[in-house]
Parts: structure tokens; sequence; C-alpha cells
């Protein structure tokens, strides 16, 4: 009897707005900042992101008074490291709570620049992202970079070297370079979940600008300058090494990279952090698979059980969150797999464009118990992972073929024997 | 000697047709209904050995359907033969509806296998 | 002598300490403008409460924006409502005021000198520092309004205030709060400037002078950044009461160049320490915010016209000039809002390229004027310097010995410039040598201008050797700092080799013996790419110069693997191969027309049957003739019959259960015909032997 009020009032403690697998966007961020002028510096991306809806609190990295999660529940949705030199985090906070928070499927960014303090470094390597090891690197590119009246060591690059990804930079195309200065980081080539969303040219180096060389460990295409990471349970890293990427100075100023003929009014920054910022928390590119159906062709209800050689329709429903609600999903490559340690039939399901994803095949004649799998992955979209088992039984006795023409033979001699013992009785019995 | 050898078959064949001759009408009939079953059989087998044992279970039936109605037949010839001293006192009649029982369970038998 | 020389090296480091550093400031310029337009945005008319209207006018004003009408009259409505409010506290009719003071809102409903006496009625009984600050602040905009406002008992209110103040030059908020904050102080001494303009009599000269000692302890705790700006701080403390450095620096500026107005004589604050609040506000650039940008705003504009020390800023628009494109050196001296200074000179006192071992290249040349543009330059390129970055030092003199004292340029400022140039690579070339170390087996020279696309071969018993000298327009050796060598592998394993440099040349020997292990026995095609770049180098580049063709041994057992590369990401994520099953392949049937061939022939020995017996000559004549044993014999043979036609039926569509239970009764009745048939037959036969 309890249970039946406890459970409403339950339910209303948890609805208001907050991550829910209804509603997949983040809505709380916590900001974590070393000094609050930050806000001040970078007030053009933090209302930006206010514009979207989300709610933002500011905390200094050191204030004692920081705390992510009260009594196992999480009281944010993202954490925004926008504080490069902490050395210790306030309050709970450490790696290790930073990574726990990740590990929950929450979503994070993580600024760094040439003051990053070994925690940040810490929590990006353990990301799969490794930042140049020398403390006093940066990234130096004498070939790309952007002309400036005041910067002339050519640490304020200009890149365009973007990923190919309509989901993680927006459809529409970047025109303009982006404005960075800070250090670069590699990512592990064997590390599946980690990709490079804007790269150095290959005349980059990273390096300290004072010093001289000495073999430097980072060149090229293989600096990252921002990359991202999909966890396993889509939870979204965004790790760059330049928190000047999002100040008002960078998403306002003209950008006219060296050698290039083209000046642009305003740089490609703001459209950058905004595109990358609505796929980090999750506005984008979020898929849901639902109504994983199979059925006899022709049929609409679900049996318990197939026969080998049977004709079954299979279909799933795909739907893609947009910011504010689910559309539907469209793409000509999601195949669904019949499986039985290793796949019998793999097929691509067409779609209707409404969402629905449906094909048909001939179960396959070996009998055991199978699962429609759909593995689905693909670049900045979350990865999809649904089975479901049935088993599948070999011929009844009584479905085999009858009266097969290769048997009429056999047929006539058991009927010929038949007719011939019934002449028989009669003859044998009357017959003097 | 390839004379008398065959001239020895031909007598052999001949006291063989004369000594047949001699055996009552109904075992006759009985031995006419053997042969009509082997036969029967036979052109089973040689189908078989045409086209392969495709369905198996149709295939045993047939010719199970001829050899086991032929047997039974052979069991009633001897069951009903006056000259066999063992089956002095079992009455034909009796022979023949055991005969008759026998046959029905194995048709049914076949018809549940013939598929 | 051992004491000239402690004193020159102390002599050095008082001159490099009395050296600010300056960071990129530059005046309020259009950028600010701009941003104020876009910050102070009115939402739904107004800009909200009396202190953000204050705030948006005020910082508008200051920026000589226009200000929307009816953004205006709406907040004209706040202000006479307030002000005719009898429930407005102080603070709101000090913001009030100060709105109105802007907005000059005719209003004839505004009782002033009702509100001056509530103000006074609050003075008195006033008890902690933000009583006094708002009701005196008040009262001051009153009386600059043009009506009559005296306070009576100025030095019991001045006493008052200054019971606040702390030994350290800060102020406490009331008596019973234990900690002191610059803030505070700010508000104290705006308060009491205005004491000092509204009282009746004069204010005794030395609690003055007291106030003014404070002032000077005050600035004694700034702090200061690394970039040589210099602010003020307070200890930090809960969110929901903290004020950034840029609030606490702004509300003290306004206090002390208040206090400093009404004050006689001088306060005694060093210029430097003017100037360094004033780069501060300055270094903040553009807020992002509106608060902050007021603040910025409004400090700036108490220091542009202040009785300290005014400050000029001495900045450079730019400190990367092409010697190449004959750019000029230009110097801005400017107030913090970009007016021009009054007369001076700027010299530059010495220019000290960073390569070089502290000899200067330039010393003292004094810059020209442009009257026109207000800015002073320097023709660099016809003084002949060579690229390379530069240690800039300038010291501006003002002509009139009076302004010496009223305004502060922070003696000698020290810039960082790049001077960039196009550096020109010579005697470029690429041999291989044998292993016998000096026959070369090719030699190639190189116009690293472009591209090349030379194809070499090497075995690993030879040596690779790169030369070439860059040297500076003015042909000097010169040492970039991006100097390598990249050897590409088909296989994307890249090795890079930083070349060294001895005296004019840079040089590489790559001895590929001793590199089998490092390349990973990989033989093959590698592309050589070649990197030369440097912050003043205009013409940095990344040459593909060709491929060498590499023959290395066979790796042995325990040969270290190369490193794996990346995979391409879009390889990685695409759609699998279809898979159909294969199913096993039906058995061979016959044709057709074989299997109906037999179906006939099976039916020949049946034929073969009834033939032979009517050749047996059988006949019926066992049959009985009575109706009894006539009807059994037939219902025995239909029995049979109709088990046979029953079987036949079970094969074609009944199942087993139905069959049997058909046959049971048939079976039965089967039984009970057939023993009477049989028994009846046996009598007969019997009959038959008898007789």
């Amino acid at each position: 009897m309890a249970k039946k009020f406890f459970c409403p009032l339950l339910l209303l403690l948890l609805l208001p707005e907050s991550f829910s697998a209804d509603n997949p966007t983040d809505r709380r961020l916590l900001i974590l900042v070393d000094d609050l002028t930050i806000r001040s510096s970078h007030s053009l991306f933090f209302k930006s992101l206010e514009s979207r809806g989300y709610s933002l609190e500011f905390r200094l990295a050191d204030d004692p008074k920081i705390s992510l999660q009260r009594y196992g529940h999480y009281l944010y949705d993202g954490l925004v490291i926008f504080s490069p030199s902490v050395q210790r985090f306030g309050g709970s906070l450490d790696q290790a709570a930073v990574l726990d928070f990740v590990d929950a499927g929450h979503d994070l960014i993580l600024a760094a620049d040439s003051s990053a303090s070994d925690l940040i470094r810490g929590i990006a390597s353990d990301s799969g992202v490794d930042f140049d090891e020398d403390a006093e690197a940066v990234v130096i590119d004498h070939v790309s970079y952007a002309v400036s009246e005041t910067d002339g060591e050519h640490t304020l690059i200009a890149a365009d070297d973007f990923i190919q990804s309509d989901v993680i930079l927006g459809e529409k195309r970047i025109e303009a370079p982006v404005l960075f200065r800070g250090i670069g980081h590699s990512v592990n080539p064997s590390n599946t979940l980690a990709l490079k969303v804007l790269s150095a040219s290959p005349s980059a180096y990273s390096a300290s600008p004072r010093a001289k060389l000495s073999s430097p460990s980072l060149t090229g295409s293989t600096i990252a300058l921002v990359s991202v990471v999909q966890a396993r349970n889509n939870a979204r890293m965004l790790i760059t090494g330049s928190l000047d990427l999002f100040t008002n100075r960078f998403l306002r100023s003209s950008v006219w990279k060296a050698g290039s003929s083209n000046k642009y009014e305003k740089s490609g920054n703001e459209q950058f952090v905004t595109e990358i910022s609505k796929w980090v928390f999750h506005e984008r590119g979020h898929l849901k698979a639902v109504n994983m159906t199979h059925h006899f062709v022709g049929e609409k209800t679900e049996p318990a059980v197939y026969r080998i050689n049977d004709d079954l329709e299979y279909s799933i429903e795909i739907y893609e969150w947009s910011g504010t609600s689910w559309k539907p999903y469209v793409a000509d490559d999601v195949q669904v797999q019949f499986y039985m340690m290793s796949p019998y039939v793999l097929k691509t399901l067409s779609t209707n464009l409404m969402g629905l994803y449906s094909t048909s095949f001939k179960v396959p004649d070996v009998y055991g118990v199978f699962q429609f799998k759909v593995e689905y992955q693909r670049l900045g979209y979350t990865s999809l992972s649904l089975s479901k088992q049935i088993p599948v039984r070999p011929y009844r006795h009584n479905e085999y073929e009858r009266f097969i023409p290769a048997a009429f033979p056999y047929y006539g001699a058991s009927f010929s024997t038949m007719a011939g013992f019934f002449i028989f009785t009669i003859v044998y019995l009357y017959n003097k | 000697m390839a004379k008398s050898s065959s001239t020895d078959a031909v007598t052999l064949i001949r006291s063989l047709r004369s000594a047949y001759a001699a055996t009552p009408t109904n075992l006759k009939i009985i031995d006419l209904y053997v042969v009509f079953a082997i036969a029967t059989a036979l052109i089973q087998v040689v189908y078989m050995g045409i086209v392969g044992s495709f369905p198996f279970n149709s295939f045993l039936s047939g010719l199970l359907s001829c050899v086991g109605t032929a047997v039974l037949a052979v069991c009633l010839r001897i069951q009903v033969n006056k000259e066999n001293k063992e089956f002095k006192d079992l009455a034909p009649e009796r022979a023949f509806a055991d005969f008759v029982l026998c046959n029905l369970v194995l048709h049914l038998v076949i018809m549940n296998f013939l598929g | 002598m051992p004491g000239r020389g402690i004193i020159i090296l102390l002599a050095l480091i008082w001159s490099s300490l009395s050296i600010c550093t300056a960071s990129v400031v530059r005046p309020i310029s259009e950028a600010h403008r701009s941003a104020a337009l876009e910050l102070f945005v009115p939402f739904d008319g107004s800009f909200g409460s009396l202190e953000d209207i204050y705030a948006a006018f005020r910082t508008l004003e200051i920026l000589g924006l226009e200000k929307t009408q009816d953004v205006s009259d709406v907040a004209c409505e706040s202000v006479v409502d307030k002000l005719g409010s009898p429930s407005s506290t102080a603070k709101d009719l000090f913001y009030a005021l100060k709105v109105n003071s802007i907005l000059r809102c005719q209003a004839e409903t505004i009782k002033f000198e009702e509100i001056a006496s509530k103000l006074q009625t609050v003075l008195k009984s006033a008890s902690s520092l933000p009583d006094f600050y708002y009701s005196i602040g008040s009262l001051l905009l009153i009386k600059n309004q043009g009506f009559e406002v005296l306070l009576s008992d100025a030095a019991g209110a001045f006493q008052s205030i200054k019971a606040f103040s702390q030994s350290d030059g800060r102020w406490r908020y009331d008596s019973s709060s234990a900690e002191s904050s610059t803030y505070a102080a700010g508000m104290a001494l705006e308060a009491l400037a205005g004491v000092v303009s509204i009282a009746d009599s004069e204010v005794d000269k030395s609690m003055i002078g007291v106030v003014k000692n404070d002032i000077v302890k005050l600035f004694d705790s700034i702090k200061s950044y690394s970039d040589g700006t210099l602010y003020f701080d307070d200890k930090y403390v809960h969110t929901n009461d903290y004020r950034s450095p840029l609030e606490i620096s702004a509300s003290v500026i306004r206090g002390v160049t208040a206090f400093a107005e009404v004050a006689s004589g001088r306060v005694n604050i060093p210029g430097n320490k003017v100037l360094g609040v004033a780069k501060f506000f300055l270094s903040l650039g553009v807020p992002g915010t509106s608060k902050d940008l007021f603040h910025q705003i409004e400090a700036l504009s108490c220091l542009e016209n202040n009785r300290i020390y005014i400050p000029l800023i001495i900045s450079l628009p730019a400190t990367v000039l092409s010697l190449t494109s004959r750019d000029q050196l230009k110097v801005d001296v400017t107030s913090v809002f970009g007016v021009p200074a009054p007369p001076l000179t700027v010299k530059l006192l010495q220019a000290i390229n960073s390569n070089s071992d502290g000899k200067p290249n330039i010393e003292n040349q004094e810059l020209y004027f442009d009257q026109e543009n207000s800015i002073h330059y320097l023709d660099i390129a016809s003084l002949k310097v060579d690229v390379g970055k530069y240690n800039l030092i300038f010291e501006a003199s003002l002509h009139d010995p009076v302004a010496e004292k009223k305004y502060a340029t922070g003696g000698r400022t020290s810039f960082s410039a790049f001077f960039t140039g196009s550096i020109q690579i010579d005697q470029a070339e690429l041999e291989i040598l044998n292993s016998d170390g000096d026959s070369i087996e090719t030699i190639e020279s190189l116009d690293l201008s472009k591209d090349s696309s030379l194809s070499l071969s090497a075995n690993h018993l030879q040596t690779f050797r790169l030369s070439f000298q860059p040297t500076t327009p003015l042909g000097h050796a010169f040492k970039p700092h991006q100097v390598f060598l990249k050897l590409r592998h088909e296989t994307n394993v890249e090795h890079i080799f930083l070349i060294e440099s001895s005296a004019r040349q840079y040089k590489l020997t790559l001895d590929f013996l001793g590199f089998v292990e490092k390349f990973y026995y990989l033989s093959g095609k590698y592309d050589i790419e070649l990197f030369v770049g440097d912050a003043i180098m205009e013409n940095s580049f990344l040459r593909t110069l060709g491929l060498v063709e590499l023959d290395l041994p066979e790796p042995p057992e325990k040969a270290p693997q190369a490193p794996p590369q990346p995979i391409d990401p879009y390889l990685r994520y695409g759609p699998k191969a279809e898979i159909r099953h294969i199913f096993r392949s039906p058995e061979k049937r016959p044709p057709k027309e074989l299997s109906l061939a037999f179906f006939a022939l099976i039916f020949l020995p049946l034929l073969g049957f009834l033939i032979g017996l009517v050749r047996l000559g059988v006949n019926l004549k066992l049959f009985p003739s009575s109706p009894g044993p006539v009807a059994f014999s037939l219902l025995f043979h239909t029995g049979i019959a109709s088990v046979l036609l029953l079987y036949g039926l079970f094969w074609l569509k009944l199942d087993l259960f139905t069959t049997l239970k058909i046959l049971s009764f048939l079976g039965i009745f089967l039984v009970f015909i057939g023993h009477q048939t049989l028994s009846r037959l046996a009598s007969t036969s019997a009959k038959v032997k008898s007789s």
C-alpha cells in the first residue's frame, strides 16, 4: 500500500529537468575554472550554452564545496574543466572521481593550455589522449600560423584540418580556419574510441619557442589539436590543449592563414565550438533503437520458436535525438545478424524513412538457439547494440514432404500388395 | 559328358515340374502370391538402384510390405500344408485367421511409415 | 676595481627593476564601443534594476554612445517612482539619483528637498559603512542638481566613517564585522570625499592628512601580476559575497580619485602605481559581461582626469614588423581612452637582438612624430638592422615640465618585437657517400625555393648527407628554430632527424649502417621531407625533396616490429559484407517420367498374379449358399476391404489416433464376423471330409 504512494512521489522528485534516456541532452553543467574572470573572457561560449537551455554553475577548481554527487546520485549531467593549472581539485573531486563521472555515462569537456598541471594531464591520459610531456612545449607552426600584428612566435595557429563528419561538426562546412594557441596531444593509433577532430598541419611541431629544439616527439599531422572520445557507454569527452580556443577574443577575431590569399572576417571558432559542444552534450548524434520485433511473413505476432527454412520478417525502429525531440534516423547501412557463435545471415535493413528498418530472410537450415543482433557503430554516432534470442527447431515428424513423385513406385507397391492380399483372401477361402 | 549334364538338368527340371504339379491348388495359390510379392519387391530394389534411396522411408515401407506379406504367406503355407506333421492339429482356418490379422497389422505399420 | 663592478651590477639590477615590462595593453577602442552596444541590450524595454540601469547608462555615456529614447523614458519612470516612494531605502535613492543625473529626467514631482531631509535623518542614525555611503552619496548628487545641501555635523560624520578604518588602510563594513575589506575602503574614501564636499564648514586638515596616509598604506598592499599590472584584491570568501579583483580595484580607484579631488595638497602615490592599475584595467581587453565592462570603463574614466597622476599608455599597435615590406616601427602614446597625449618625445633607448650577446643594435634613436595620426614612428629598414627577436626599450619625455607632475608615463618601458624577413638558403646539397667515407656515389644540388623530385637509392653501407647555409638579408649566418628532416616509409612509418649546425652551415650525416635497427629493417621507398622554420622567417617551408630507395638487410629473428600506424577512422566504421546462408542442396530427384514409368511397372506383378490365378483355374465353389453364411462371408470381406480403405484414408489425410479409434471398432466387428465365417467354413469342410 505504501509503495503505491511512494513510487509516484519518487517519480515527481526525479522528473524535473534531468538527463534521462528519454531526454538525452545534458541539462546541468558544472564549470570548473581557475579564476572567475573566465566567466567574462569566455562569455560568448557560455552564453551560447545558456541560450540552448543548459544551466551552468561556475566554481573555482579548488573550491572546497565542490561535489559531483550526493548520496550516489549525480548532481550534474556534464562537466567542463576550464582550469588547466589546478594542482588539486577542491572538495571530494579528484582524478578518479572525474573518471567515475564519465564512466557513469556523463560528458566532459577538458581544456588545457601551456600551464597544464599533472592532474589535468593525468585525466587526459586516462581518457586515451596524451599531451606532450615537455611542460614548456606548445604547438608551433611556421607555415600555417595565423598572421597577427602582435603575436610573432607562430604559436597562434590557423588550423583547418577537420574530421569529415557531419554529425560531429554540423552540416554546414566550417569555411574559416580555427584559431588555436596551446599544447598539442597525440592519440594512440590503437585506440578505437578516440578521434582527432582538428589536426595540425604537416609542418607543425611541439616544442618550447624559447629553448633550442631537441628531438621533437610530436610533429606533423599526428599532433591533434582537438580530440573527442566516445566511450563504450556513449559518454562523450572533448579534450583540447587550448583554453584560448573558447575565448571571446578568438571567437570574434578575424583570421588570415599565412600563405593563403583569403582573409576571413570571422574565425571558424564560434561555429566550431558551438557545433562540437552540441555533439558532446548529446544534442546530436544520439541514437536509440526500440521495438525490435520479428514475425512470420504476413503475420503480426511474435512467435516463440521458429522452424528451419521458415520465412521471417525482422524490424527495428531507430530514432535520432535532435536536441529537442526524437526524429527518425535515416541511413542505408544498418545491418542485422542472425547469429549463433558466428553470423549465419547478415543483411542490410531497408528503411521506410520514418525510422522503421525492416528486412526478411529465410531461417537457415541449422537448428539451435540464435540471436538477432544489431551492432551499429558509425563515426560520431552512439553505438547501438541490441540482441534478441530466438530458438530454431528442426522439422516435426509430420512436417516432412509427402506424396513425392519420386516415391510413386513405392506407394504403388504398397497399394498393389494390399490389393493382392484382398484378392488372395477371397480366392483362397473359397477355392475347392 | 556335357550331354549328360544338360540332360541331367532337363531331367531335373522335368521331375521338379511333375512333382510340383502334384501340389494341391491352394498351395499353388499361395506360391503364386509369394512370387507376386517378391517380384514387386525386386522391381522396387531395381528402381532404388537407379535413382537412389531418396525417400528412404517410402522405399523401406514399400519393400517391407512386399517382403512381409511374402513371409506371412510362407508361414501360412507351412501351417496349411497337410504333409507337415508339425501342424497336423492346427485348423487351417485358424492359420488363415492369423494370416489375415498379421497382414492387417503389417499394412497399418506400412501405411504409417509410407509418408 | 671590484667596488666599481659591484656598483655597475647593482645599477644594472636596479635599472632592470625599474623598467616596466608591458603586456599587450591597448587603450579603449572601437571594440569596446561595439561590445557595449552588444552587452547593454534592454530586456523588455528596461535594463533591469536601478543599479543595472545606472551601469548601462553610465557606460554608454562615457563611451559617447547614444541611448534610445524609449529606454530612457522607461528608466525615468522607474526613477521617479523610486524617488517618490516613501519606502525607498538610501541605496534605492542613491541609484535613482545617479540615473537621474545622467538622464536629467524632467519631473516636477520629484521633491528633492524632502528627499534631502530624509537622507539627513538617515545619516544621523547611520551605523554601518553602506548607510553612510549611500546617504552621503545621494546628498552629494542632490547638491549637484543645484539644490542647497549642507551637512551640519560634517566632522562627526567624518569621524564615524574613519572609525571603521583599519591600520593597514582597509575598512570594515561596520563595528560588528571582524573582516576588513579593500572594497569597503573604496566605499569609505568615496563617502569621506562626499562629506568634505557637502560640509557646511571646512573639515579639519589634520583629519584629511590622516586619510591621505591611509590611502598610501592601502596602496602599499597592492598586488601585482607577472606582467607588471597592479590590482587590489580581498581574501576569497563564499561565492555569494565574492567580488572580483576588477570590482575591488574599481571601487578603490573611485574612492581614491574622489578623495584626491576634494583634498587640498597632493596624495603621495607614485605615478608607477597609478599606471600599473590603469594597465590592469586595460589588460582585461574587452570584458564579456556587462558588469565587468561597466567597472572597467568607469574606473578608467576616473583615472582619465584625476588629480594624482593621469596615466599615459605607451603601446605598440604592431610588434611583428616585416623588413621585406619595409614596415615602420610605430608607437602610440595616449591616455587610457585613446586621447592623444600632451606634446612629448619618444626615444628608443635600446634595441637588443636576442641572438647577440647583450650588445644593443640600436641606441638612443629619437622617433619621429606624425602630427596627423598622432603617432610616433621610426623607419627601421633604413637603420640596417637584421632580422631577429628584439627587446626594445622606450622612454617618453614630456616637453612641458609642469605636465611632468600631472602625467605618469612609466619611465622606461620595454617591449619584445619580431623583425621578420626572408631567409636565403644557399649551397644546399644532398649526397650519398660510399662506405669508405669519401667517395661520392651521388651528389645533387637543391633549389629549396620549391619542391624537388629526386630519386636516389642507397644501401645500408652508404651514408646520406644533407647540407645548406641559411643566411639573413644582411648576410649573417642564421640558426632557425625548426630544422629537421623526415624520412617516411611507404607504410607511413616516420623517422625525424634534427639537423645540427656548425658555424655557418647546417649539416646532417646519416650513416645507414647505424640506423638499420632504428628503421626496423624496412627496405623500400622513403619520402624525404625537409622542414625549416623560424618565427622571424617569412619564408618558412616544408619541402619534399624526393625519395630514396633504401636497401636494408633482412631482419633477424628478434627484430623489433615497427609501431602500428593509425587506421583510417572512416574505414573502421563501415557496413560489413553481407552473408547469405548456403542451404544444403536437396537430394537429386529422378525425373518424373522415370518414376511414373516404374509406377506403371510396379502393377505388372499384380496383373501377373491375376493372370496366374486364372491360369490355375481357381473357383469360388466353396462360397456358401445359405443366406446366413453368405451374409457373414460378405461382411467379412467387406470388413477387410474397409480396413484396407481406412488404411488408404489414413495415408491420405487421417492421423494415427483417429485411425486407431475407427480401427478398434472395425477390428472388433471383424473379429466377430471372421470368427463366425471361419467357424462355419471349418464345420462345412469337416462335414465334407467326414462324408
